[in-house]
């Protein structure tokens, strides 16, 4: 009998609706019982292939295929969707797009409804879902209700309970915190273990690694670039594309001339200015979206001239809410925030605007106009700049998230990648003093948040910059002041150097050090503060 | 992702006592009974038994004050227009009673507003309050007292097909879903400075002027609604004959109150049919204003 599970062979595909092809002859095989990693920068064809394998398309997404996928040895194109569903297990990048049911336990059982098995079969395969991914406690919980993590973990339950022989996981990771990350890697290991075929989609590839996926499959242009073990992945790849463990990084530029280090622009008040006066205050702010729970307990924290400040925390924590009680979408329940010294209760969202832009999480909720030139516009607009004024900024705010060739076209036809970068040029062309991003980096590929996080710190016109984040390494590379939120609380704050370094602390709020963490912590005392890998690669 | 109404088990609650496809059923035959009468004495009992419902549903006020005021305003606001400008009872009455008339000191075009206090107006406004408030408390309660998980079983139960049950299933909750992306979108318009308030000019600039709200909305459902396409294909779905993994079980409780709710039907269309039922105003008071 075969041990082959998945076969590709010469697979090409170009969208109906697009110019060039997506897939250019892309063949590999995959082993039952196999975990492969399929890497590569935004655009390079790592959903199409998924698409490709699971069905969807030509079914779905039409356009033109070529070439051959077998799966257990069948041709997927002579089956129906339902029964490729029943072999391929899809788990999506986000898993608000998958969950259809309102309860997990209906969730988990939807597959199994639909395939029509006994009801008490039904049963014993969900509750052996909720068991293997050791949530047998949320079976009854609605599922709107649930964390990020729990979400990811019910969607997975969902698929599994289906017994495919091949698991398919487009970005798992990408709206994880650390913790619930490598708690969903340690199940993807295990599954991998007993028998499942796992092919991995993954931006944060150096998580990834630390479960042992047998291959990579680096993925560029839409085509093969490398398929092999993960040690010589490092030989083949650009590292400002891929983000690998800071170790290897260290090891590959030792004795490579320094890169020049990027300055970012000092925000701290002179000396002859007011250090005191803060841009933003939370005076003992308590608040909940209904009276039985409290989502922010006696939060008393200000945002000084000057600070760049990295908020971390576990799905659920409450970072979201902080924030948006800084721009007065949220009044406090209790105690008060200040905006400029004025109270948000008595100001519109719209005055506080002027002084603090906030990126929402999710672009599509403000993207609208016919093109990318106009959506950048329409803040500038709405606060009253003058016209020449706009046409600066807009044209300076797309240059900082590498938009520049893409003014005229319509931004909802863009990639969702390309969408959040609009949608964080879109907040910088306000000028506000304060730029507030709710996590800027989700859905991006390592190169380009790496870029547009590097320009936007040497941008001079914001006197505070918060963003919250997942990505601990953004936190340390960027942040020189970083806020630890858990329960709904300020668990910690202070320079990165101190925060990061006490993993007790860490733990408590689900925060796990990375391997550029800990690289630093090492030399901290040579260096006496975080940097990059490359330049740790010189110390 | 598709969210629910705001949904929770009360166990005081008379009408979560019920089996949903017996309360869906009841509801119906309540709302199509109310719609035969446009007599405030035959519609009485209907409010009656609307507030009993309310009263005895374990929702607190908290919960569905926003609602309530929403509706509540709607109502009045359609019943006073009725009132003032006498056009809505046109059908169901003919001839007029005056009680008093109030005519504006002043002339538009050589037309003077005059309003007509009219026995038949005041009844009409209260008949069609009292009418449209009890269907409107009875459909208010639905979200709040059927389980979301129930709905597809629900109408599945009524006798529609899996896909069919499946779609109505979906549908009740996009009603929720879409509030909340349209609440997503005004405050990610209003942090750039957007003020929905301050929206002017005429009625096609104003719907321009609308777009930063409506194409994000419309586009986020679209992509919605493919995105759950997606997800029920690669979950099988429409394979087959599903099985459903709730079972609803009617017991005599249920029973009843589909008996009583038939009965109300029957009763109410007897009654309309033998010409009962129709506009009324006291004859008393037509005397007495005569």
């Amino acid at each position: 009998m075969s041990n082959i599970a998945l076969s590709v062979k010469n697979l090409r595909f170009r969208y109906r609706d697009r110019v060039g092809a997506a897939l250019h002859g892309v063949s590999f095989t995959a082993a039952k019982g196999e975990l492969l990693l399929i890497a590569g920068a935004s655009g390079c064809g790592k959903t199409t292939l998924i698409r490709a394998i699971n069905g969807l398309i030509p079914r779905s997404y039409k356009g033109e295929v070529e070439g051959q996928i077998l799966i257990n040895g069948q041709d997927v194109a002579s089956l129906p969707l339902s029964r490729i569903s029943q072999m391929v297990g899809t788990v999506l990048q986000d898993p608000e797009r998958q969950i259809l049911g309102t309860r997990v336990i209906n969730e988990v059982a939807f597959g199994l409804e639909n395939m029509g098995l006994p009801r008490e079969e039904i049963l014993e395969r969900v509750d052996e879902a909720l068991a293997t991914l050791h949530i047998p406690h949320l079976r009854e919980r609605e599922t709107f209700l649930l964390s990020g993590g729990e979400k990811q973990k019910v969607a997975l339950a969902g698929v599994l309970a289906m017994r495919p022989s091949i698991l398919l996981l487009d970005e798992p990771l990408a709206s994880l915190d650390p913790a619930s990350a490598v708690e969903t890697l340690d199940i993807v290991r295990q599954l991998a273990d007993e028998g499942l075929t796992v092919l991995m989609v993954e931006h944060r590839v150096e998580d990834v690694l630390r479960i042992r996926p047998d291959r990579v499959l680096y993925m560029k242009d839409g085509a093969i670039s490398y398929l092999g073990n993960v040690d010589g992945l490092v030989n083949v790849v650009d590292t400002s594309e891929i983000k690998l463990p800071a170790e290897m990084i260290i090891e590959r530029e030792r004795g490579a001339p320094p890169r020049a280090e990027i300055r970012f622009v000092s925000r701290r008040a002179g000396d002859g200015e007011s250090a005191s006066a803060p841009l933003v205050q939370f005076e003992n702010v308590g608040f909940g979206y209904d009276p039985e729970t409290a989502v922010l307990k006696d939060v008393a924290i200000s945002i000084q001239k000057g600070d760049v400040i990295a908020v971390l925390g576990p799905n659920g924590a409450g970072k979201t809410t902080f924030v948006k009680h800084a721009i007065g979408l949220l009044k406090p329940k209790s105690g008060r925030v200040l905006v400029n010294g004025r109270d948000t209760r008595e100001a519109s969202v719209a005055e506080i605007a002027s002084t603090l832009g906030y990126v929402f999480q999710s672009p599509s909720h403000m993207l609208f106009a016919p093109t990318v030139r106009e959506e950048l516009a329409f803040g500038p607009k709405n606060l009253k700049h003058k016209p020449d004024a706009i046409e600066a900024q807009v044209r300076e705010s797309l240059e900082t998230v590498n938009l520049a060739d893409k003014e005229q076209d319509p931004p909802l036809s863009l990639s969702f990648g390309q969408q959040k970068r609009v949608s964080i040029a879109a907040i910088l062309a306000m000028r506000s003093k304060i730029l507030v991003m709710d996590e800027p980096t989700a859905g991006q590929d390592y190169k380009n948040y790496m870029n547009f996080m590097d320009a936007i710190l040497q941008m001079p016109g914001f006197e505070a910059i918060l963003f919250i984040t997942h990505d601990i390494d953004l936190a340390a590379i960027y942040a020189n002041r970083v806020i630890l939120v858990a329960d709904g609380r300020i668990q910690a704050d202070g320079r990165p150097e101190q925060v990061l370094a006490d993993k007790e602390l860490l733990r408590r709020c689900r925060v796990i050090p990375t391997s550029l963490l800990d690289a630093n912590l090492a030399r901290l005392r040579l260096t006496g503060r975080f940097m990059r890998a490359e330049a740790l690669a010189n110390v | 992702m598709l969210v629910s109404w705001r949904y929770r088990e009360r166990k005081s609650s008379f009408i979560q006592s019920f089996d949903p496809r017996a309360w869906v059923i009841f509801y119906l035959c309540f709302l199509f009974s109310t719609l035969f009468f446009w007599d405030v004495r035959f519609l009485l009992p209907f409010m009656l038994m609307a507030l009993f419902t309310l009263l005895t549903s374990g929702v607190k006020w908290h919960e569905i004050r926003r609602a309530f005021l929403f509706i509540g305003a709607f109502i009045t606001f359609f019943a006073i227009l009725t009132f003032l400008t006498g056009r809505g009872g046109q059908e169901v009455y003919t001839q007029e009673h005056l009680i008093r008339q109030f005519v504006a000191p002043f002339s538009i075009l050589g037309w003077t507003p005059t309003l007509d206090v009219t026995v038949e107006r005041s009844f009409f406004a209260v008949s069609q309050f009292v009418r449209v408030f009890s269907i409107a408390v009875m459909t208010i309660l639905i979200p709040y007292s059927l389980n979301p998980a129930h709905y597809g079983i629900t109408f599945k139960g009524l006798g529609m097909s899996d896909k069919i049950a499946y779609a109505m299933d979906l549908t009740m909750r996009f009603i929720p879903t879409f509030g909340r992306d349209f609440q997503l979108t005004m405050d990610a318009q209003r942090a750039r400075g957007y003020e929905l308030e301050k929206v002017s000019g005429g009625l096609i600039e104003q719907v321009r002027r609308l777009g930063p709200v409506i194409v994000p909305v419309t586009i986020h459902a679209i992509i919605g609604s493919e995105d759950i396409i997606d997800a029920m294909d690669l979950r099988a779905f429409g394979v087959g004959p599903r099985t459903w993994l709730v079972q609803l079980t009617y017991k005599l409780r249920d029973r009843i109150l589909i008996a009583v709710g038939c009965l109300v039907l029957f009763v109410s269309v007897v009654l309309a049919f033998s010409g009962l039922g129709g506009f009324w105003v006291p004859p008393e008071l037509i005397e007495l204003v005569k």
